[in-house]
């Protein structure tokens, strides 16, 4: 065991709220738990060891300067530092209800006990970190029937030298639409875990977004999880940039007949930085379709892991469900570890897969030249259009034109070795 | 203007071009008509630097210019635009985005200043309302999800803000019905000017009702065969192409 994991449980042992059940279980677990290591499967291109022996301040209070607000979002802002809450929850559209985990009514607190760890598989060991930490986050309910307009926008920000562990928990009624973003961004020394889980009813629809903007030390482990009952609709879009340290593990379980779940996701990484994205998908029923578009641009040293596994249990029939991984190296130095892994036991289903290594498409770059665009334009241009295609994609445009300039300036910077 | 002397270029090693001769003089249509696999596409990207097509033997000038020594995007700025036949498709990549980078790259060459966002934006509508594309097609990626015809109408849109001196289409006849065909036509010309010249690749003649030609030739197993007035088109079109593989086996 880590230093630092080792001070982890000593601090889960004095947590004690309407949670604490749960909480016991997961710190079991924890007990048992093996720090990672390069021959932990999971783990295996993802060293850990920046934090092994990081010391950090738990429940500090950062100054740091107010969240930027997204020019022309309608949105109810949640604004976390280091972990707690600064917004101030007053005048929500009727049928949304936010709390924060410690003010949860009893009603409430009988789902949530519930929803806590439904969707987030038990053995990954930072989501039992989280599970036992997270004293901070929100409860979100979206009432049956109700479609909220604006746009519920989390934004989590952790001061230098600080650590936080944040929990989402989303119940999203009957029939019932919302969008979530889960916005994280800073470059200091710090760490947190922020793990969201989302429980979408029949019918229910939700639009998600998690922009994992961290860079340099600054340190991040989450992850957003979805249980989808029946024709239950997700539409979810990942951007990741790398830090030091930044893994983030998405679940997808369709518990539900014919829910559908569109996953796009993309990373843009650069100089040292390090990006694994895990995601599952369990098809556990049948009729589920699954769409998952991953695309990656990795720069310099920069290193990318994708692991994609799409699980087809044995009564999945008729899932339809694809996983395509497509990467840009932008330098030799550059490296990208992908594996999307199809485990089918279902027989009438169809499913593809793919991953791949591309260059740039030289009948585009010969479309662009033609008309007078210089080589080294045309690249960049086609470059940034891979990812652009799937930020053009994105239900909200407001978010995609605030996304698309920092893509951009982040591109901007990158060399072509 | 455009001087094309003995031009034989292979691809893969196949020769496709053998000793092509071609005088484009200012202002001047001349159509290059000719069988399927006679070299016409060949001659455009050949013209146009496209990778893969080697040039084995002659040369290729405009304005007095040597094309076949200049990369792709340098003979664009030399005053070359090729219609494409199969315009590709770039997901990710706007319309406008892409015009905007062809024209500034353009312009930066001749030594001009480089339009403002807003003006462009203005021109680019213009152009497109010309050939009856909708502006949020400006939005789109290039050629993305677009119909035949909304690709060909989208390259003579290329075409009117880049302003070339030698426009060759490619077949921007093929796979339009008859209001889209006029749509090109009319976008062409209106660009026919004492100073530009252009090449009509088509296989049928039906174009050149719309485009009218001031010479016609017909390219045949790598090199011009026959070369007339606009009724030779007529001909062409009554007596199809096979006298010119009678004439190819007398003479073999």
């Amino acid at each position: 065991m880590s230093d630092w994991l080792g001070r982890a449980v000593s601090r889960a042992e004095q947590v004690s709220d309407w949670l604490s059940p749960q909480r016991q279980a997961s710190l079991a677990l924890l007990r048992e738990a093996q720090w990672p290591t390069r021959k932990t499967e999971a783990w295996k291109y993802t060293p850990v060891h920046v934090l092994a022996d990081a010391e950090f301040a738990a429940a500090a209070n950062s100054e740091l300067a107010a969240a930027e607000a997204i020019e022309g979002l309608n949105s109810i802002e949640l604004v976390f530092t280091d972990g707690v809450l600064q917004s101030e929850l007053s005048q929500l559209p009727e049928g949304l209800t936010i709390v924060p985990l410690a003010d949860a009514s009893s009603e409430t607190r009988q789902w949530a006990a519930e929803a806590f760890s439904a969707a987030k598989p038990s053995k990954h060991l930072f989501g039992l970190v989280n599970d036992v930490l997270a004293t901070a986050g929100v409860i979100i309910d979206v009432a049956e029937g109700v479609s909220i307009e604006p746009v519920i926008r989390i934004v989590h920000r952790i001061g230098k030298d600080c650590e936080a562990h944040n929990r989402v928990l989303v119940r999203i009624a009957k029939n019932a639409s919302v969008t979530v973003v889960e916005d994280f961004s800073g470059e200091e020394k710090s760490f947190n875990t922020g793990y969201a889980e989302y429980t979408l009813a029949e019918s229910a629809s939700l639009e998600h977004y998690r922009f994992a903007l961290q860079t340099g030390a600054a340190l991040s482990v989450g992850g957003s999880h979805f249980n989808l009952a029946d024709k239950a609709q997700l539409n979810s879009t990942l951007v990741g940039f790398g830090s030091e340290l930044s893994r983030l593990d998405v679940d997808v379980n369709h518990t539900g007949e014919h829910a559908f779940a569109k996953l796009n996701a993309i990373y843009l990484l650069d100089g040292n930085e390090l990006f694994d994205l895990h995601s599952t998908i369990e098809h556990m029923v049948p009729n589920g379709t699954t769409e998952e578009n991953v695309r990656g641009i990795v720069a310099d040293h920069s290193r990318a892991v994708f692991n994609g596994r799409i699980h087809i249990h044995r009564d999945a029939q008729k899932t339809l469900a694809e996983l395509n991984n497509r990467n840009l190296l932008m330098s030799r130095d550059a490296e990208i570890n992908t594996k999307p892994e199809l485990e089918i036991y279902a027989d009438d289903v169809r499913c593809a897969h793919g991953a791949t290594i591309a260059e740039i498409d030289k009948g585009a770059l010969y479309y662009l030249r033609s008309r007078g665009v210089s080589k080294a334009q045309a690249q960049i241009m086609l470059s940034f259009g891979f990812i652009n295609e799937l930020v053009d994609q994105m239900p909200n445009q407001v978010l995609a034109e605030w996304l698309r300039p920092q893509l951009r300036q982040r591109f901007a910077n990158m060399e072509v070795k | 203007m455009l001087s094309i002397k003995n031009l034989q270029a292979s691809v893969e090693e196949k020769e496709i071009l053998k000793g092509l001769d071609l005088e484009v003089k200012p202002g001047e249509v001349h159509a290059i008509m000719g069988p399927n696999g006679a070299g016409k596409s060949t001659m455009g990207y050949v013209m146009s630097g496209r990778e893969g097509y080697e040039v084995n033997e002659g040369s290729v000038t405009l304005d007095g210019v040597d094309l076949l020594g200049l990369e792709a995007e340098e003979r664009a700025r030399a005053g070359l635009f090729l219609a494409f036949q199969y315009p590709v498709e770039i997901p990710g990549v706007s319309n406008l985005e892409f015009m905007k980078a062809a024209v500034d790259a353009q312009r930066e060459a001749k030594g001009e200043e480089a339009v403002s966002s807003k003006d462009f934006l203005k021109m680019a509508r213009e152009a497109c309302k010309q050939v009856h594309l909708p502006a949020e097609f400006l939005k789109r990626g290039v050629n993305e999800g677009f119909s035949g015809g909304e690709k060909k109408r989208n390259e003579i849109m290329q075409m009117l803000l880049l302003k070339p001196k030698l426009c060759i289409l490619d077949e921007s006849d093929s796979g339009l019905d008859i209001d889209a065909l006029q749509v090109v036509a009319e976008g062409v010309n209106s660009q026919r000017s004492p100073d530009r010249s252009f090449i009509v690749v088509t296989h049928y003649q039906r174009l050149l009702d719309y485009i009218k030609p001031d010479f016609v030739h017909v390219l045949s197993d790598g090199k011009i065969v026959k070369s007339g007035d606009a009724s030779l088109a007529l001909e062409l079109e009554e007596q199809g192409y096979n006298w010119l593989t009678e004439q190819r086996e007398q003479s073999a």
